[in-house]
């Protein structure tokens, strides 16, 4: 219809003017496409100004010093700058810093690789476990290395330390309560349900309130694990229970004939579980499973609330300088800015995977 | 007897309870020891005593000296404000965002891609931080607030717009015109399923909707007065009257629905993509609109793969709402957080979050579900 009348035209007109018109067809094509169009351009023209005007052309970039934001009235970015290293490390030692950044390259390679369908083999869990091993050496020193305790951890690498941690660590858990779920003993398949449906139940926050308020109550002194210990235990029972759920999606794929060939052949219900089922069910899930660790990476967010010194935490710390001015809405989209910048990155990658997978098969 | 699978699968269950069982009396002893050691009490007695804490923002009536269990009521009214007036706003706008990520021009679908793409990829908890942070850098004072429309503004006090007042007299007949307009829709429901049955319409439906029309018209003209909109007026540095939201809330609303509306939007489009191509076809081929093939084909059918994500996504809304917390909004987990603080009755404190967390995500999701089985593919 409306692509018809523009044909029309273009017919009518020469050839530089017909391929302008087939290009502007989708923006004014309609009344309401051009009546779209207009307010939209419109608007984006005036916030978009007023975007640039602050994060640009007003802005305070250099020198990163306090005296180059005094009298700005746009965005002060040298504050910023000045205080990344304290914004993506919080409190971790200075000097020692280099270990962390070493940290958070080794955790994002590793999430990278990982992605990879061909990397789904039974040595992936022994990558993974080396790669906990390297993060709490170099993080937490010992061995040639000066200790630094959990206390001080902070920023980026609290953030992909508590994701991976809790997925890493949940993820056997996870195929446990996947399998209890499906399991033909009422026992366990109660346990499993009660346990996957009321942590799924609760807000995360509340998970993280009761480890931090409740463990010191239930737990005797001296097994008491310190702040961060406790976080990531909320965050493991969390990503577990929510890991069991999307590998019993896979799970229920396997057509039940690939468990009665197994039996038929003499395999016992771990060696079927095992050699049979799991490693085809989590193939399935794969494309589920990265979705899952965005989901963490995002989530971890929430353990400022009980204390710990994330990305937020530090950035609110550097706020607290009295020698600069306070610039919180750069900070905050600096950190925005970067959690985006992991799980956009991360989604994307995921994304192409599985299509050029899917192509590959397809 | 080893080898026989019944008894081993009764030993394998008895060994899982008795694990679960010992690990429970070993946390159970455990903590009696602890609070014993500590001198904390047990026990909900904390509830009848005055909160003696201040709740800045209620929706219902609360001062400090209103016992503990009515302030965990009035927090968790405040919660399921919040959820309520998200859950509406965001599936409005998540149903545009929806359809305009396909929309045909590249300008609506790429910032409705934009929009969907920064609400899944940035935590909540850093949204609403932000949001607060832009709030005290952009709203202006209350003297130079921002009209969005007659009467309501935007200023560093808050959201002012206008209210509905109305004077307790209209209350009795109010109600008496709430009851038989619901009965109305039931007489109708029932007339319908009669007409499916019989061919015929009872003529007592016609009746009640013009019985129905009529008091509502009498009532609209006796109480033509009681019922007022209170429209804020500016006076001295601040808006009064009117109803109006603090800067905390109006950014928690805002940014939740922010949020929720990108991952409602990619849900939509997902229900419309999974409508095929010959029902377009079809409807186009039946001379319909594009409007109308939404609103009589395609709806109907997205709406049946749409409503299970949107139901888990609406519960993700009332979780969500806890992170209020961050920009200080008295939520009912704050709320009840203070409440340990105050009294150091934390286990019973705990309890309560968990079990009303618990106890309204599943009411919520029976009634969805039940509204999915209603909407669901009867297959024959």
């Amino acid at each position: 219809m409306a692509d018809t009348a523009s044909n029309t035209i273009a017919r009518t007109a020469g050839p530089d003017m017909r391929s302008l018109l087939r290009r502007l067809a989708p923006f004014f094509g309609t009344p309401l496409n051009a009546a779209l169009t207009v307010v939209l351009l419109w608007l984006m023209a005036r916030f978009g100004w007023l975007l640039l005007d602050w994060a640009v052309l007003k802005a305070a970039i250099f020198p990163a010093e306090p005296e180059t934001c005094v009298g700005k009235t746009g965005a002060c970015w040298s504050f910023v700058i000045a205080k990344s290293g304290q914004i993506l490390f919080g409190i971790y030692p200075p000097t020692e810093r280099w270990r962390a950044g070493l940290v958070c390259v080794l955790i994002i390679t590793t999430l990278v690789a990982s992605a990879r369908p061909s990397a789904w083999r039974p040595s992936l869990g022994l990558v993974w476990v080396a790669m906990m091993v390297v993060v709490l050496w170099l993080m937490g020193g010992g061995f040639g290395l000066a200790a630094v305790p959990t206390s001080s951890w902070g920023g980026l690498p609290v953030t992909l330390i508590l994701t991976v941690f809790a997925i890493g660590l949940g993820f056997p858990a996870a195929i446990l309560l996947a399998l209890g779920r499906r399991s033909n003993l009422p026992v366990v398949r109660t346990l499993s349900v009660l346990f996957i449906e009321t942590i799924r139940g609760l807000p995360l926050l509340s998970l993280l309130l009761v480890a931090s308020i409740l463990l010191p109550l239930f737990l005797p002194e001296a097994l008491l694990p310190d702040k961060f210990v406790r976080a990531l235990i909320a965050l493991t029972i969390f990503a577990a229970a929510y890991l069991a759920e999307v590998l019993r999606g896979g799970l229920q794929s396997i057509p039940s004939g690939q468990s009665e060939a197994a039996e038929a052949l003499g395999l016992g219900y771990w060696k079927t579980q095992r050699l049979i089922i799991l490693p085809q069910a989590i193939r399935i899930v794969i494309p589920a499973l990265t979705n899952t660790i965005i989901v963490m990476i995002k989530n971890t967010s929430l353990v400022l609330v009980v204390g710990l010194f994330d990305l937020i935490s530090s950035g609110k710390a550097a706020l607290s300088d009295p020698a600069w001015p306070a610039p919180s809405t750069e900070t905050f989209l600096f950190i925005g800015l970067i959690y985006f910048a992991l799980a956009f990155s991360f989604a994307r990658f995921a994304d192409f995977l599985e299509r050029s997978g899917a192509e590959k098969r397809g | 007897m080893l080898q026989d699978a019944r008894f081993r699968a009764i030993m394998a269950q008895a060994a899982l309870l008795a694990g679960v069982a010992a690990l429970g009396f070993v946390l159970l002893t455990a903590t009696a020891r602890n609070l014993e050691l500590r001198g904390i009490p047990l026990g909900f007695g904390f509830l009848w005593r005055p909160a003696n804490f201040q709740i800045a923002e209620t929706i219902l009536p609360y001062s400090s000296s209103d016992p503990n269990w009515w302030a965990a009521v009035v927090g968790l009214s405040n919660s399921l404000f919040i959820s309520v007036l998200v859950i509406l706003l965001a599936s409005v706008i998540g149903l545009f965002i929806g359809i305009g990520r396909l929309s045909s021009n590249p300008l609506v679908s790429g910032l409705c891609r934009v929009w969907v793409e920064v609400a899944r990829n940035t935590p909540l908890v850093v949204l609403l931080i932000f949001n607060y942070a832009l709030w005290w850098e952009v709203v202006p004072l209350a003297t130079q607030a921002w009209k969005l429309a007659p009467g309501t503004h935007i200023s560093v006090r808050g959201l002012s717009m206008p209210a509905l007042t109305w004077s307790a007299s209209v209350l009795a007949p109010a109600a008496f015109l709430a009851t038989s307009a619901a009965i109305l829709v039931v007489a109708s429901y029932a007339a319908r399923q009669r007409q499916v049955e019989t061919g015929r319409r009872p003529a007592y439906v016609s009746a009640a909707w013009l019985f129905t029309a009529l008091g509502a018209s009498i009532f609209l003209l006796a109480y033509r007065d009681a019922v007022s909109l209170d429209i804020p007026e500016f006076r001295r540095a601040n808006f009064s009257g009117g109803w109006s939201l603090t800067p905390e809330l109006t950014t928690i609303l805002i940014g939740l629905t922010f949020y929720t509306a990108g991952f409602i939007g990619e849900i939509v489009r997902g229900g419309i993509l999974a409508v095929r191509k010959g029902q377009w076809e079809a409807a186009t081929a039946l001379g319909l609109s594009r409007g109308q093939t939404y609103r009589l084909v395609v709806v109907p059918l997205a709406l049946r793969s749409i409503v299970p994500p949107l139901n888990s996504q609406y519960i993700n809304v009332v979780k969500n709402s806890t992170l209020a917390i961050v920009v200080g909004y008295q939520d009912f987990m704050t709320v009840v957080s203070t409440m340990i603080n105050k009294t150091s009755h934390a286990i019973e404190g705990v309890a309560i979050i968990l079990g009303v967390f618990l106890a309204v995500n599943l009411a919520l999701s029976a009634l969805l579900n039940a509204y999915n089985r209603r909407i669901a593919i009867m297959e024959r």
